[in-house]
């Protein structure tokens, strides 16, 4: 278990394109944290500098007090699980797991028993004389996050370790990632596009976009109190709605609706009177009932709840109901917003 | 479940998950070995000698040589007994080798009447040929020697093991 510091990363690549922006966290012994954001927001080159794959161009990497930027990736005892695998095709499950061992000039013995520890851990001792072609894709997965066990490194990396999976298969491997963090107690830093697996493994979330972190927090914070319009629309699925709104004499006055606010609502808008801001409501937290009237579009039964999507005036709407519903196009819904996020119109910031 | 076994034990638990090269190495070491042999005899004037069908069948002994031996080392390397026998019977025949064109060519008396050399072969390339066939063979025995080994303590171990799970199976039930 190893504490990581990020100081101040930045990557400018050599045609100028700067990828990552004054990237700054501390991740604690033990932590898992997974950097999450939309496809080019610069979480896979932040990994990436963190594993030595990418120099960095200027900022700090501290690794349990050592200062880590300038060595190159095998003196930083940090071990990666990539999205491919990367495993040798021509070797077996047990070779592909000792290899790295076997590089190091280890005892044949030790090794013998880290690949028979970290099999068990994995459930992979029955697939050990078998080749990667012969596996399925999670359990290739496995292979893979075994060979990073193996080698006991300070900080294990996963670039988006779930995406060749299929669902179902991607859920069960999430939860063997989980499993595997408790077991290990081991410092994780995790990248993935998906909200899904960043709300149900991260300690912490780090949020990003265009190269920069919008912000850090456990799942929770990120998901009910999001610092930005970004964070808002990102995490959460289906994501919120958003609409913009003139605060007047305690409502939230749009085009095709008006909202009462709470008075902890109307406090908290105090500077806003008579301006617009961006009011966000998640589609679960819309509830049947009341003056805002939903005209239906479509209707999405998911088993455990339906999704309603419709127009509120002239804009977008999306709403969860708990139950099933059997709405058609054209059917008018009554619905009123519970817990209500705001953000100022300038800034995208919310407003606390 | 390695964690309470001794060294020796862990030694032979390994085996269940690496290959023997070893004995696969010197298989394709002898066959290595045992090309020498051949360039040195054909491109000699032994060949031209003995170009008849003794020469013909020792051609195409080579070749089946070299597929048995090649056949052996894939056995071998994942401990299959008999390709193990197969390697110290290639073994054998290659020393006896030795006797069969290298020692007729090396007592026949040199039909072009060269002085300097009185028979087919000189002793220098006996020597050369005799020790190729030799270090050959010597390297085919012992890999399947260490293969046989290998393989039987592999085997015993595996029945130990199964032995093993039952026994724990059955005083689960109890």
């Amino acid at each position: 278990m190893s504490e990581l510091k990020l100081q101040h990363l930045e990557k400018i690549y050599d045609n100028k394109v700067q990828a990552v922006f004054d990237f700054d966290l501390d991740v604690k012994q033990g932590e898992l944290i997974v950097i999450v954001g939309p496809s080019g927001c610069g979480k896979s080159t932040t990994l990436r500098m963190v594993a030595g794959l990418e120099d960095i161009t200027s900022g700090k990497l501290i690794i349990d007090g050592k200062d880590v930027t300038q060595m190159p990736p095998k003196s930083r005892d940090i071990a990666m699980v990539f999205q491919n695998y990367a495993l040798y095709g021509h070797m077996t499950v047990y070779e592909n797991m000792a290899f790295s061992l076997m590089l190091r000039k280890e005892n044949k013995n030790v090794i013998h028993q880290k690949v028979l520890a970290a099999a068990e851990i994995l459930d992979l001792t029955d697939q050990l004389n078998k080749k990667p072609a012969q596996l399925s894709g999670g359990q290739r997965q496995r292979v893979a996050m075994g060979r990073a066990i193996v080698r006991t490194p300070k900080v294990f990396l996963f670039d988006e370790p779930l995406s060749n999976l299929d669902a179902k298969l991607r859920a069960a491997t999430r939860r063997e990632i989980l499993l595997l963090h408790k077991r290990l107690g081991a410092t994780m830093l995790y990248v993935t596009h998906d909200q899904t697996e960043a709300l149900t493994l991260a300690d912490r979330i780090v949020c990003m976009s265009m190269g920069r972190i919008r912000q850090t927090g456990t799942p929770l914070e990120l998901y009910d109190e999001p610092a930005d319009l970004f964070v808002a629309g990102f995490i959460g699925l289906p994501p919120m709605n958003f609409f913009d709104v003139a605060i007047k004499g305690g409502q939230a006055v749009n085009v095709g609706f008006c909202a009462e606010l709470t008075a902890e609502e109307t406090e908290l808008l105090k500077g806003y009177e008579g301006k617009t801001v961006t009011l966000g409501v998640r589609p679960e937290n819309i509830v049947r009932g009341g003056n805002i009237t939903v005209d239906v579009v479509s209707n999405e039964n998911l088993g455990q709840s339906t999704l309603v999507n419709g127009t509120v005036g002239s804009q977008k709407i999306t709403c969860k109901f708990r139950d099933w519903c059997r709405y058609r196009y054209s059917d008018k819904v009554q619905v009123s917003f519970g817990k209500k996020h705001f953000f100022d119109k300038e800034t995208t910031n919310a407003i606390r | 479940m390695a964690e309470n076994m001794t060294d020796a034990e862990i030694k032979k638990d390994r085996m269940r998950f690496t290959k023997n090269k070893l004995s696969s190495g010197l298989i394709l070491g002898a066959v290595a070995v045992n090309a020498l042999y051949f360039v040195s005899i054909y491109g000699s004037d032994v060949g031209n000698y003995y170009y008849t069908l003794f020469i013909g069948v020792s051609i195409v002994y080579d070749l089946v040589f070299m597929l048995l031996a090649f056949l052996s080392a894939e056995g071998v390397k994942v401990y299959k007994m008999s390709y193990s026998a197969v390697a110290v019977l290639l073994g054998v025949l290659q020393a006896g080798r030795i006797f069969y064109i290298p020692m007729k060519a090396y007592h026949a008396p040199n039909p072009t009447a060269d002085t300097a050399v009185p028979t087919v072969m000189s002793a220098g390339q006996f020597g050369y040929v005799s020790a190729c066939l030799g270090v050959s063979a010597l390297m085919l025995i012992c890999a399947g020697v260490i293969g046989i080994v290998r393989t039987r303590t592999l085997n015993e171990y595996q029945a130990a093991l199964v032995k093993q799970k039952h026994g724990g199976a059955d005083d689960e039930r109890a």
